[in-house]
C-alpha cells in the first residue's frame, strides 16, 4: 500500500477492515510490534517500545476527522 | 472520536504508571477543510488543529505518512490498545469506548500491581462490547470537516444499508466495529 493509497481522499467504509482487525492484527497475549513515531510537540522520534518500557501503555489511534 | 472521555481517563490513571498517548493516523473522513495527508506537514497541521480543538493533553505521536504502525495494528480509525510493561498486548478494541477501556485497564492494573503475591493464570479471551454513540456530535464533526465528509458518509450508509437503530441480538448486527457477516450477506 502506497502512502497515497493509505491516505485516501474519499471515505469509503469497508467491512473487510474490521474482519482484518479481528483475524490478522496482533492478538492479545502477543508481543506488541514497535515502530518509530514522531512526537508532535517536540519533533523527536519515539520508539513505541519506549511507551511500555516502564509503564502500562494506553494507546488510542485516531485523527481529527 | 472518544477524545474527551479518554482525556479524563488518562488523567485518572496518570499517577498509576499508565502512559496514555494518542497515535495520529490518516484522516478518517477527509474533506474540504481537512484534506487527506500528502505530506508530514499536512499531518502535523491537522494534528495540531485536533489538539487545540479537543484540548488534548496526552502525548500525541504521529505515524509516518505510509501509516506503518497503523497498518500493523489493524488500520481501524479509532482503535485502543493496552500494552503491559514488557510489551505483551493486554487489550485491543476495534472501537474506543471509555467504559470498556476503563474496565480493561482495571484488570491490567490488578495484574501488574499484585502479580508478586497472587498466582495468576493468564488466558486468552474475546468479547463483544457495546457503546452508545453521540450521532449528533459525530455529524457535527463531519460538517466541520466539510461537505464532502457528510456526502461520503451518507453514501456509505446508503451503499451498505447500515442503520444506527438499536441492534438486535441476532448475529451480525450492523454496528460500527462489527465484522461478522450473516449467511445472507456476501
Amino acid at each position: 500500500m502506497t502512502p497515497s493509497e493509505y491516505n485516501y481522499s474519499e471515505f469509503v467504509a469497508s467491512q473487510d477492515e474490521f474482519n482484518d482487525f479481528a483475524l490478522h492484527a496482533p492478538k492479545v497475549t502477543m508481543r506488541a510490534p514497535s515502530f518509530p513515531l514522531e512526537d508532535l510537540a517536540t519533533g523527536r522520534t519515539v520508539e513505541m517500545r519506549e511507551l511500555w518500557k516502564s509503564e502500562i501503555a494506553l494507546i488510542e489511534f485516531g485523527s481529527f476527522t | 472520536m472518544a477524545a474527551e472521555s479518554m482525556e479524563r481517563l488518562a488523567g485518572q490513571y496518570a499517577n498509576r504508571a499508565v502512559r496514555s498517548v494518542f497515535l495520529y493516523t490518516r484522516e478518517a473522513h477527509p474533506a474540504e477543510n481537512y484534506r487527506h495527508h500528502r505530506s508530514m506537514d499536512d499531518k502535523r497541521h491537522h494534528a495540531r488543529a485536533f489538539v487545540e480543538h479537543s484540548s488534548v493533553r496526552r502525548q500525541v505521536l504521529l505515524d509516518d505518512l505510509a501509516g506503518t504502525a497503523h497498518r500493523a495494528y489493524g488500520m481501524l480509525p479509532n482503535m485502543t490498545w493496552i500494552i503491559g510493561r514488557g510489551g505483551m498486548i493486554h487489550y485491543k478494541s476495534a472501537w474506543t469506548s471509555e467504559a470498556d477501556v476503563a474496565d480493561a485497564l482495571k484488570g491490567v492494573l490488578e495484574f501488574h500491581e499484585n502479580r508478586a503475591k497472587n498466582k495468576w493464570v493468564a488466558f486468552y479471551s474475546e468479547r463483544v462490547a457495546w457503546s452508545p454513540r453521540d450521532m449528533r456530535a459525530f455529524k457535527q464533526g463531519l460538517e466541520r470537516n466539510g461537505a464532502q465528509a457528510v456526502a461520503d458518509y451518507e453514501r456509505m450508509i446508503e451503499a451498505t444499508k447500515a442503520t444506527r437503530t438499536a441492534p438486535s441480538e441476532e448475529i451480525g448486527p450492523r454496528i460500527p466495529g462489527n465484522y461478522y457477516k450473516a449467511e445472507n450477506e456476501s
